[in-house]
C-alpha cells in the first residue's frame, strides 16, 4: 500500500493520525511476539482454555487485527459463518446470484472457504494479506488450507462476502477454521435456520462476538413462512438479551431452490439491498470496520492478562517442580554427606578388615616404641598386610556404594512422588520416556566409578604426600596402599559425631588411623590430607547425584518457560491500551471541536509536550 | 424389615447372570478404591450402583428414550409412536423442556417411573385409555420417553437428558437433514455409548423434507457418521413423523427388541462391560503377583544386619566361652576372668528374670542400624516392592511401594523389641560344666588336701617327728599324687573343656542366631510383607472381580 491509496481511499481517522497506526502496530506486533513465546506447556488447570485463547489470539493478531489495521481502506469482508445445515452455500449463491459454491444435502458440505469480490478489489485479497495461511486458489476445492477467490462484477466494490464452513459439524477442522475465520470478519453475517436459532453452539460465537462488539448480521434461514412471526419475535429477544439488539435480523423464508441452487430473487432482496447499501456508504462502511476493529484490539488487550495470568502460574508451577527436584536430591547429598562423616560407615565390614588389618593393639604399640618396622615387615609378609590393605578398600568401596545407590533411589522415589502430585507433574513424567521414579540403569557403574576413582585419587593423595618420606620406616611398612586406607578411616570419622559405645569402637579405629598417618606425614599434613580427600569424596557424590537431578531439571529447561513472558505480555497490552485511550480521546476531541485541519494539527502540537 | 426385603431382592439380582456381573464390578470397584483414580473408581461404583438398582425394577418393563436435537422432532416421533398428542410441538426452540413418559401397561411401572424420576404429572398410561387393543399389545411393557434436547441455550436441559440416557434402556436418537452431523450429538452422546449397539436405534427424521433422489445417499451419510463413531450395524430408520412414513416400522422394531426381554440387561451389560474396561485400563491387567522366597529371605537379612543379629549373636558365644571357661576352667586362674565385664551385659541383653520384669521388655544397647546397613534394607524392600508391582499399572506398584514402606518408621523399635525380646539361651551355663566345675572342685580340694599333707609331713620331718606312715597306691606316696592329681587333672580338664566349651559356644551362637532371625523375620513378615500381601490381595480382588464382571 502506498501512502497516496490511504489518502485517496479514506480512513480519515488514520489519516490524520499516521504515527498513531504505526505505533499501534507496533505494539500489536509486539504484543504478537510475546503470545508466541507464551507456549504453556505445563498441564496446569485451565491452561488448555487459556493456550487455545493465545492461540486464537495470535491468529486473529496475524489473519486479521494487524493487515487490517495497515490497509484500512481495503473493502469491507463479511464473512458468512453458521451452523452446519443452515443454508450458508444457497444464501451466497444467491446473494451473488450464480453458482460460485457448492450446497449440498450430506452435512458437511463446505470444507474449504470462498470469497467473492468485485474484479477491481482483487489487489486487497492477495496472498500477504488477511488470511495469510490461506493458500489462494481459482477453482473450486476440498482443501481446508486454500481460499477460493471468486471475482464477480455483481459484488459491489468495497465489499466481499466470504462462505465460511460449518461451526458445529463433526468435522473438527470446519470448525477451527470457520471459528478463524469468523475472527478475521469486519462484518458477521451469521446465519442460522428455524430448527436451529435455539443451539447452544452458534450462540457461543454470537456472545464472543458480542463481548468483542463486532459488527453482527443475523439471517434466519430456512424458516417456514407460517412460524416466521413466532420466531423472530423469540429471536429478537434472544439477541436483546444477549446484548446484541442493534444486530440486523433478516428472515429467509422457506422456499423451493431453482436448480442452479439459487433462492428466488426476492428472498434474499433485503439483505442484497442491505449489503449494496453498506458498500456504497463509505462512512457506514468505514465505522463498521473501525468498530470490530477496535472491538478486536480491545478484546485481545483485554484477554492478554488472563493468558499473562496462566503464564505466571506456569512459571510458578516450573519453579515449584524444579524446587521440588532439588530438595529431593539435596537431601540425599546430605544424607550421604552425614552417613559417610559420623563413622557409622566404620561399623560392621569396615571395622572388621580395619581391625585385621592394622593387629591387635600391637600396631600402636610399635608406633609408640619406633622400633616395630622389622616386626611389622615380618608379620606383614606372615600375615600378607598388603591385601588386608585390599579387603579395607574394598569393604569401604561396597558401603559407599550401598549407600550412594539407595539414597538415589530414594531421592528418586521423593522427587518423582512430588511431581506425581500435580497434574502437570504427571504429565511430564509420563512423557519423560524413562522411569524417572529410579536411579538411572547406569547408576550403579557410574556409583562405583565414581567411588573408585575417589579411592585412586586419595592413593594418589598420599602418594605425593609421601614422596619425599618414602624411606620412613613407618611408610615403607604400610606402604600407599595402607596409608591410604587409613586416610579413608580418618575421613569417614571425620565429623568425630559417634557416642556412646560407637566412641570406643569406630572412634579408636579412627584415632589408630590419625596417629598412624601422623606419625607418618605429621599432623597439619593429615588434617590438610583428610579435608582434602572429604572434599573430593563430597564433589564427586554430588556431581553423580547432580547428574540424577538433571533427568529432571533437564525436562524443566525444554519446556522454555521464561520468567519474563508474563510481564511482557502484560507490558505489550498496555501499551496498546495506552495507544486505544490516546486515539479514543482525539477523536473524542475531534468530535467536540470538528472545525478544520490546521487547529487540530496545533492541538495536537499542544498535546505533544 | 427392610433388610429382609432387601436380602430378597439381593437374591433374586445374583441369581441372574447379570447380577454377577453387577456383582463382580461392585466388588472390583471397592477394592481398587484408593489405589487408583478415584474418578474411575466412583465411575465404576456409579455404574454398579445403577445397574444393581435397576435390576430389581421391573423386569417386565422396558425404557425407551427417545433423544436428539432441538427441532429434530422428538416429540412428534414420540407423539406419532402413542397415537396421542401427548408431547407439545412447536416450532419455538427449545420445545420439550422436561421428560414425558407413556406406558403401555402401568402395572408394576410405578417404582419404574419413580426411579426415572418422571413425575405422576408427566405419566401416561396408554392402556387406560380408549385405544384400539392391536398396537397396545404390542408395546404392552414399553416405557416410552420423550427426553429435552441436548443442543440448545437450556443448560438444563442437557443436564436431563445425561441423566436419563443413562437410565434408559434402549436408546432412539432422532436425527434430522440439517442437524445429523452436528458434533454436539456425536462427541456427546453417540461416540461414548459405542458399547451399545444393541439397544440403539438412529431415526433420521423429517426424511420428506429431503428431494426422493437424495433420501438414500443421506441415509448411507448418517452410516457413515456411525461408523466412524464406532457404531456400525445400529440400524438407521428413515421417518417422516409429520406424514407418519416408517413410523410403523419403528413401532414394530422397537416392539420387536422389548419382546425379546433382552434390552435391559444388554444395556445393563453394556455398561458395566465399559465401566469395567475403563477401571481395568486404570488398574493393569498383569496376574496377580507371588513373593518370591529368595527375596523375602534376603529382606530378613537386611533387616537382621540392621538389627545387629552379628553383633549379638557374637557377644552371645563370647559370653558363653566366658562363662562355661569360668565354670570349667582351673578354680585358681579363672576367678580372674571374674574382672572382665560380660559382653551380653554390655549389650543390656543379659539382665536376668529380675530385670526384665522390672523394665519390661527393656531396650538394648545394640548399636542402632547405620547408615549403610539402613540402606540395604531400603534396598531390599524396594526390590520386594519392585518385584511384587511388575506388570501392574503405575497406580497399583505404587500403591504397593506404599504399602511396603508404610510401617518401616517403626522399623528400629520394632527390631529392637524383637532382640530384646528373644530367649538367647545363653543365661545357664550348661549342665555339664556344672559337673565339671563341681569336679574342679574336687581336684582343688585334693590337691590342696595333697598339699596340706606333704606340708604335715615337711613339718613332722622338720620336726623330727617320727614320720607317720605314708599310704602309697600303686609306688607313689598318695599326698604328693592327690597335689600332683589334683593339679594336673584340673589342668587337663580345664584343657579339654575349653575345647568342648568352644563347640557349645558355637552351638549357642548358632542357636541364638537361629532363634535372632526367626524374630526378626516376624517383624519383616509384620512389618513388610504383610502390608504388600494386603495390597495383592486387594489387587487379586479387583482381577476376579473384573474377570466376573467381563465373563
Amino acid at each position: 500500500m502506498t501512502h497516496d491509496d490511504a489518502t485517496a481511499d479514506g480512513a480519515p481517522d488514520q489519516r490524520r493520525h499516521p504515527d498513531a497506526t504505526t505505533a499501534m502496530v507496533t505494539a500489536l506486533v509486539r504484543l504478537r511476539g510475546a503470545l508466541q513465546e507464551a507456549q504453556l506447556p505445563l498441564e496446569l488447570p485451565g491452561a488448555d482454555e487459556q493456550r487455545a485463547a493465545r492461540t486464537e489470539m495470535v491468529d486473529q493478531l496475524e489473519d486479521y487485527v494487524i493487515p487490517r489495521l495497515m490497509t484500512l481502506e481495503a473493502p469491507l469482508l463479511a464473512v458468512v459463518g453458521g451452523s452446519t445445515g443452515a443454508g450458508k452455500s444457497t444464501l451466497v449463491n444467491s446473494l451473488v446470484g450464480t453458482r460460485v459454491t457448492a450446497p449440498g444435502v450430506l452435512r458437511p458440505t463446505t470444507r474449504s472457504p470462498v470469497l467473492v469480490h468485485h474484479p477491481d478489489d482483487a489487489r486487497w485479497f492477495g496472498q500477504d494479506r488477511l488470511l495469510p495461511e490461506l493458500e489462494r486458489v481459482d477453482r473450486q476445492t476440498n482443501d481446508p488450507a486454500a481460499l477460493q477467490l471468486v471475482p464477480s462484477p455483481v459484488m459491489a466494490p468495497g465489499l466481499a462476502v466470504l462462505d465460511a464452513p460449518d461451526i458445529d459439524s463433526v468435522e473438527e477442522q470446519n470448525r477451527v477454521l470457520a471459528a478463524q475465520l469468523l475472527a478475521a470478519a469486519d462484518l458477521w453475517l451469521f446465519v442460522t435456520s428455524a430448527a436451529r436459532y435455539a443451539d447452544q453452539v452458534p450462540w457461543d460465537f454470537l456472545r464472543k462476538a458480542a463481548d468483542r462488539s463486532a459488527a453482527v448480521a443475523i439471517v434466519l434461514d430456512r424458516t417456514p413462512p407460517e412460524a416466521v412471526d413466532t420466531i423472530t419475535t423469540h429471536l429478537a429477544r434472544m439477541l436483546a438479551s444477549r446484548g446484541l439488539k442493534d444486530s440486523p435480523l433478516f428472515v429467509v423464508e422457506e422456499g423451493q431452490v431453482s436448480d442452479m441452487g439459487l433462492l428466488p430473487a426476492s428472498s434474499v432482496m433485503e439483505i442484497r439491498q442491505w449489503l449494496r447499501a453498506l458498500a456504497d456508504d463509505q462512512e457506514a462502511r468505514q465505522s463498521v470496520v473501525q468498530q470490530t476493529l477496535d472491538g478486536a484490539i480491545r478484546t485481545l488487550a483485554r484477554r492478554t492478562h488472563s493468558v499473562a495470568d496462566a503464564a505466571t502460574e506456569q512459571v510458578d508451577a516450573v519453579r515449584r517442580l524444579r524446587e521440588d527436584a532439588n530438595e529431593a536430591y539435596d537431601r540425599a547429598v546430605t544424607a550421604i554427606g552425614e552417613a559417610s562423616a559420623d563413622g557409622t560407615l566404620l561399623r560392621g565390614e569396615v571395622l572388621a578388615r580395619w581391625q585385621e588389618f592394622v593387629g591387635t593393639g600391637e600396631l600402636l604399640r610399635s608406633l609408640e616404641t619406633r622400633v616395630g618396622w622389622i616386626r611389622d615387615r615380618v608379620v606383614n609378609a606372615v600375615k600378607g598386610k598388603p591385601q588386608q590393605a585390599e579387603r579395607v578398600t574394598v569393604a569401604v568401596e561396597s558401603g559407599l556404594e550401598t549407600l550412594i545407590l539407595e539414597h538415589a533411589e530414594a531421592a528418586a522415589e521423593r522427587a518423582e512422588a512430588s511431581w506425581r502430585s500435580t497434574a502437570a507433574g504427571q504429565i511430564l513424567l509420563r512423557d519423560a520416556g524413562e522411569d524417572l521414579g529410579r536411579a538411572s540403569r547406569d547408576f550403579r557403574r557410574r556409583a562405583e566409578r565414581a567411588v573408585r576413582d575417589w579411592q585412586s585419587d586419595v592413593l594418589e593423595m598420599v602418594r605425593t604426600e609421601g614422596a619425599e618420606k618414602r624411606s620412613t620406616a613407618r611408610f615403607l611398612a604400610f606402604g600407599v596402599n595402607g596409608l591410604s586406607v587409613a586416610l579413608m578411616v580418618v575421613v569417614f570419622a571425620h565429623t568425630a559425631g559417634v557416642t556412646g559405645a560407637e566412641a570406643g569402637i569406630a572412634g579408636g579405629s579412627a584415632i589408630l588411623g590419625q596417629k598412624l598417618l601422623e606419625a607418618v606425614f605429621g599432623d597439619q599434613a593429615v588434617r590438610s590430607l583428610a579435608e582434602r580427600a572429604r572434599l573430593r569424596l563430597e564433589a564427586s557424590i554430588r556431581d553423580l547425584l547432580d547428574a540424577e537431578r538433571r533427568r529432571y531439571t533437564d525436562l524443566l529447561d525444554t519446556l522454555e518457560v521464561s520468567p519474563e513472558t508474563p510481564e511482557r505480555m502484560r507490558a505489550a497490552a498496555r501499551k496498546v491500551d495506552d495507544l486505544r485511550f490516546a486515539s479514543a480521546r482525539r477523536a473524542s476531541e475531534a468530535v467536540a471541536a470538528p472545525v478544520q485541519e490546521p487547529p487540530r494539527v496545533s492541538g495536537r502540537e499542544g498535546d505533544a509536550p | 424389615m427392610t433388610s429382609l426385603l432387601e436380602g430378597a431382592k439381593k437374591l433374586v439380582t445374583r441369581s441372574s447372570d447379570t447380577g454377577a456381573r453387577v456383582e463382580g464390578l461392585e466388588r472390583a470397584a471397592e477394592a481398587a478404591r484408593g489405589r487408583v483414580d478415584d474418578a474411575v473408581v466412583d465411575d465404576a461404583a456409579a455404574v454398579a450402583a445403577r445397574a444393581s438398582s435397576r435390576l430389581k425394577l421391573s423386569a417386565e418393563h422396558t425404557v425407551v428414550a427417545l433423544g436428539g436435537a432441538t427441532g429434530s422432532g422428538k416429540s412428534s416421533t414420540f407423539n406419532a409412536l402413542s397415537g396421542l398428542e401427548l408431547a407439545a410441538v412447536g416450532v419455538r426452540r427449545p420445545t420439550t423442556s422436561w421428560a414425558t413418559a407413556v406406558v403401555w401397561g402401568k402395572q408394576g411401572a410405578e417404582e419404574l417411573l419413580e426411579w426415572l424420576g418422571i413425575p405422576a404429572r408427566h405419566q401416561v398410561t396408554r392402556d387406560s385409555m380408549l385405544s384400539k387393543a392391536d398396537e397396545d399389545v404390542e408395546m404392552r411393557g414399553v416405557v416410552l420417553l420423550d427426553l429435552p434436547d441436548h443442543d440448545s441455550t437450556e443448560v438444563s436441559h442437557h443436564l436431563e437428558v445425561e441423566r436419563l440416557v443413562q437410565l434408559a434402556d434402549m436408546m432412539v436418537w432422532v436425527l434430522d437433514p440439517q442437524k445429523y452431523a452436528d458434533a454436539a450429538i456425536h462427541d456427546r452422546f453417540l461416540k461414548p455409548l459405542a458399547g451399545h449397539k444393541d439397544v440403539m436405534l438412529v431415526v433420521l427424521n423429517h426424511i420428506d423434507t429431503v428431494p426422493e433422489d437424495r433420501r438414500a445417499g443421506m441415509v448411507d451419510d448418517v452410516r457413515r457418521l456411525l461408523e466412524a463413531d464406532g457404531l456400525g450395524g445400529v440400524p438407521v430408520l428413515p421417518v417422516s413423523a409429520r406424514h407418519g412414513w416408517g413410523i410403523q416400522e419403528l413401532r414394530s422394531m422397537i416392539a420387536k427388541r422389548v419382546a425379546e426381554k433382552k434390552v435391559t440387561r444388554s444395556r445393563l451389560e453394556a455398561d458395566v462391560r465399559s465401566a469395567a474396561h475403563r477401571l481395568e485400563a486404570a488398574t493393569g491387567t498383569g496376574k496377580v503377583p507371588t513373593l518370591s522366597k529368595e527375596r523375602i529371605a534376603a529382606l530378613d537379612d537386611a533387616f537382621a544386619d540392621a538389627a545387629g543379629v552379628p553383633t549379638v549373636v557374637k557377644a552371645v558365644a563370647d559370653s558363653t566361652r566366658m562363662r562355661a571357661n569360668r565354670a570349667t576352667g582351673w578354680p585358681v586362674t579363672a576367678w580372674f576372668s571374674r574382672l572382665k565385664p560380660d559382653p551380653l551385659k554390655r549389650l543390656h541383653l543379659d539382665l536376668g528374670a529380675v530385670g526384665k520384669e522390672l523394665t519390661g521388655t527393656a531396650r538394648t544397647s545394640v548399636p542402632q542400624a547405620t547408615g549403610v546397613q539402613r540402606a540395604r534394607v531400603d534396598t531390599e524392600v524396594r526390590s520386594l516392592a519392585d518385584q511384587v508391582g511388575e506388570g501392574m499399572a503405575p497406580a497399583w506398584a505404587s500403591a504397593v511401594r506404599a504399602a511396603s514402606v508404610s510401617r518401616l518408621p517403626d522399623l528400629g523399635d520394632r527390631l529392637d523389641r524383637a532382640v530384646a525380646a528373644t530367649d538367647l539361651g545363653a543365661t545357664k551355663i550348661p549342665a555339664w560344666a556344672g559337673l565339671v566345675r563341681v569336679l574342679q572342685y574336687v581336684l582343688v580340694l585334693a590337691a590342696i588336701v595333697g598339699a596340706g599333707w606333704l606340708a604335715l609331713l615337711a613339718l613332722g620331718s622338720y620336726a623330727r617327728l617320727p614320720e607317720p606312715p605314708t599310704p602309697e597306691v600303686g609306688s607313689f606316696p598318695l599326698p604328693t599324687l592327690l597335689l600332683l592329681g589334683g593339679i594336673g587333672l584340673g589342668l587337663l580338664l580345664a584343657l579339654v573343656c575349653r575345647w568342648l566349651v568352644a563347640m557349645t559356644a558355637r552351638s549357642r551362637a548358632r542357636a541364638a542366631d537361629k532363634r535372632l532371625r526367626d524374630a526378626i523375620s516376624a517383624v519383616s513378615a509384620e512389618l513388610v510383607v504383610q502390608p504388600i500381601e494386603a495390597e495383592l490381595a486387594s489387587y487379586a480382588a479387583v482381577r476376579e472381580g473384573l474377570a466376573a464382571a467381563l465373563r
